[in-house]
């Protein structure tokens, strides 16, 4: 098939098709579907945002009626379950959330405009670090991966979580992501000992010393870094096979001390464009419904359930893509 | 044998203590037994005027050591050697309540008040515990651990509202599968495997070892603090009358905070009050700047609307708002708009225009979201009639910029100071009018 006919946003035509034929309300995931009168729903239907809020479904039948008769631009559903969703009333619980959109992340694989194939692979590449790390550290395990159609959604419904506020999201997020540098210093029995991040293979050293190792790879000679500047970005492409091959100390020495500390702590700020940090800390925010349709690029939002094997190009493009002319 | 009250008063052994106690009239008595164990504190100074005589005195010292151990230069340790003394523990304890109810009864948990006294109190737990011999450490954090965690196994969740409070920090933990790793046996069955070239033993010491317990049971307790004075709070709006020595005490704690804090030059009152004065961008910090400078499409509407806004609305019309810790109006300091009108809103018209592209090119209705981030209401026109429609925004924090517009944080040295971006306009107003030097407080 011709690659000119993917990522086209969809026609009014195209989008009445598949919501008519080709959309099945048992491809909402049940996570939403035993929820579905505790959450808000919107939806965009002139491609303008989603304008048409508040809206509340008592029961899958009539959402699966809303859905084939409006076929709407797009759908979203809130991570909020409330007591009175139609008005966003009696805040109960919230999903905790981290929105990964390919066409956001830094050092992007690709230069391409929107998304590609290459910059989407690179996203679920961080979304299953982010995963381990939900589950390896925070002990979390009910977890949906969602397609969103330009990147992903990680859903938590762990309930240890889904009360937590705000500001607590926004620790979890920082945790995940690598956004502090972590101490060097550490005490014991009255003396100070100095060890680097990578001398710790475990809890919060270790995950930053995953995150500088995978920024560390993917920098180009283009990419521009805070307090990095063009002598030091070429010593670390010039050194970085060291890392590659996790001789840390090595490359330490190479670049410097006083430089290594330099190049950390900016990567801890790029860090923080992972995920959109926005989305996580807001507890009634309205995602896209999974099974909807991104009409701006043509592709399904749907659950994954094999993140390793998934391919959107494969598993996400709706039928009447294939029938284009 | 030191008492886990003396380290913990909201321990069992803190609440018995408070139990046997009379009526709070006998607390402003002088007490000959507190005098002569103060008096005969190792090192202690002395003279009259640091000697507490009563419960009250010594909740204020309590107050006072901790707000001068972090303003004064010239500390003196020994003035305040009795708080060091553990022989003190009953009337230590005693004067714990006593502040933390002054402070519930007359300014609530939001306060700086209650800032100061939760602060003082970890900081009071942090040196009393330095002081002892490991051994004795050890075991007096492992006594309050215990009856603070339920069980062998704690998961990080447990400790949602220090984390909440960012009492502690999810980094400062070291986890396995949701459980904090506290104990040696379960550090060495999670990571010993992966740690080579060093003695896990050593690593566990250094990571871990008394450090981490000791600042979970040092922020816990912090936390139990803040929540206790919540409850006095709560139980004071239900009372017709507090007790008038507990107003008195939150008087005498009100006047040790206000001693203490910092001129700032001629935007200073007599009281340390900061004033409204026309905006100075010198003393802008790095993110404002940035928006200044104009942002692009993506992060335009939050930098303008949710940062920017309520950022110059506060440093121009009312700065002090942290340090008041009450609920305003844009009228109540500026009464007829005209600061508003001439000053802020152009401003901030300024800086939209200034993205990539102008933000109201695309997005007039942003104006109306400003009006209501100002307290005006959804209108296309900032009028008193529809004041308290909407609230005046409060600035972001550093922490919510960071995580709302990530992009904006490029901290200088001053920010690692400071939490808020009003704080450090009004911490640069300072340093500018010292280096200027004006630093007497005078008005020009």
């Amino acid at each position: 098939m011709d690659e000119n006919h993917f990522l086209k946003p969809a026609s009014t035509e195209e989008r009445r098709l598949y919501y008519r034929e080709e959309w099945n309300i048992e491809d909402i995931p049940d996570f939403i579907k035993n929820s579905v009168d505790k959450r808000e729903f919107g939806f965009d239907h002139l491609g303008r945002g989603p304008n048409d809020r508040y809206r509340v479904f008592r029961s899958l039948d009539l959402l699966r009626k809303f859905l084939r008769y409006r076929t709407p631009f797009a759908a979203y559903s809130s991570v909020a379950f409330y007591e009175k969703p139609q008005r966003r009333d009696g805040w109960i619980k919230s999903e905790v959330v981290f929105d990964v959109d390919a066409k956001d992340i830094p050092l992007r694989k690709c230069n391409c405009e929107g998304v590609c194939d290459v910059c989407l692979n690179q996203a679920r590449e961080i979304v299953c670090s982010l995963m381990d790390i939900l589950k390896g550290d925070l002990g979390l395990n009910d977890i949906h991966v969602i397609y969103s159609g330009r990147g992903y959604h990680l859903r938590v419904l762990d309930e240890s979580v889904m009360k937590v506020n705000s500001d607590v999201r926004g620790q979890i997020v920082k945790y995940i992501i690598g956004a502090e540098v972590p101490q060097s210093e550490y005490g014991s029995d009255g003396v100070t000992y100095k060890l680097e991040h990578f001398s710790l293979p475990f809890g919060y050293p270790q995950v930053f010393t995953e995150r500088v190792k995978y920024a560390i790879l993917h920098l180009t000679e283009s990419t521009e870094m805070d307090g990095v500047n063009n002598k030091l970005l070429k010593d670390v492409i010039k050194y970085r096979e060291f890392i590659n091959n996790d001789e840390w100390g090595l490359f330490r020495g190479k670049v410097g001390p006083i430089r290594y500390q330099r190049l950390i702590k900016s990567i801890a700020s790029l860090n923080m464009g992972w995920v959109d940090a926005k989305v996580s800390i807001d507890l009634k925010r309205i995602l896209r419904l999974p099974s909807s349709l991104h009409s701006m690029v043509s592709m399904k939002c749907m659950e994954v359930n094999n993140l390793e094997n998934f391919d959107p190009f494969q598993d996400a493009v709706p039928r009447f893509v294939y029938e284009r002319k | 044998m030191v008492s886990v009250a003396f380290i913990n008063p909201l321990s069992d052994e803190g609440r018995q203590i408070v139990r046997e106690m009379g009526n709070l009239d006998l607390f402003r008595e002088d007490n000959a037994k507190l005098i002569d164990l103060v008096i005969h504190t190792r090192l202690q100074d002395i003279s009259e005027e640091f000697i507490p005589h009563n419960y009250v005195d010594l909740a204020v010292k309590r107050l006072e050591w901790y707000i001068r151990k972090k303003n004064d230069p010239n500390f003196n340790y020994n003035k305040y050697s009795f708080l060091f003394n553990y022989d003190i523990t009953r009337f230590d304890v005693i004067s714990f309540y006593l502040l933390c109810q002054a402070v519930g009864v007359k300014f609530g948990p939001n306060s700086r008040e209650s800032r100061a006294m939760v602060e003082s109190q970890g900081k009071l737990m942090q040196s009393r515990l330095s002081e002892f011999s490991r051994i004795d450490r050890e075991d007096l954090i492992k006594k309050i651990l215990d009856s603070l965690l339920s069980d062998e196994k704690v998961k990080w969740t447990f400790f949602e509202d220090i984390l909440s409070s960012r009492k502690l920090k999810l980094e400062d933990l070291v986890m396995d599968h949701g459980d904090i790793i506290l104990n040696r046996e379960d550090f060495i069955e999670s990571f010993s495997s992966k740690i080579e070239h060093r003695d896990p033993d050593k690593i566990y010491n250094m990571m871990i070892g008394d450090k981490v317990k000791e600042l979970i049971m040092n922020r816990m307790i912090m936390q139990k603090t803040e929540d206790y004075i919540y409850k006095v709070q709560q139980k004071s709006k239900r009372e017709i009358e507090p007790n008038p020595l507990l107003l008195e005490l939150a008087e005498k704690v009100s006047t040790v905070l206000s001693e203490s804090f910092p001129s700032y030059g001629h935007k200073v009152g007599g009281n340390g009050e900061i004033k409204a004065a026309p905006l100075n961008p010198n003393a802008f910090p790095p993110c404002v700047k940035l928006v200044l400078e104009g942002m692009k499409s993506g992060g335009r509407n939050d930098a303008i609307i949710l940062f920017f806004t309520p950022f110059v609305s506060y440093a121009r019309l009312y700065p002090d708002i942290f340090r008041k810790n009450v609920t305003v109006k844009v009228s109540d300091v500026d009464p007829n708009l005209s600061v508003v009108q001439n000053e802020i809103l152009p401003l901030i018209y300024g800086a939209a225009e200034q993205c990539t592209p102008p933000l109201f090119d695309d997005q007039p209705q942003e104006k109306i979201n400003i009006n209501a981030k100002l307290g005006f209401g959804m209108h296309a026109v900032v009028e008193l009639k529809h004041e308290g429609e909407s609230i005046w925004y409060t600035p972001m924090s550093c922490e919510k910029v960071k995580l709302h517009l990530p992009s904006l944080c490029k901290p200088d040295k001053t920010c690692k100071r400071i939490g808020n971006p009003l704080s450090y306009y009004i911490r640069k107003l300072w340093e500018s009018d010292e280096t200027n030097g004006n630093p007497e407080g005078n008005e020009d």
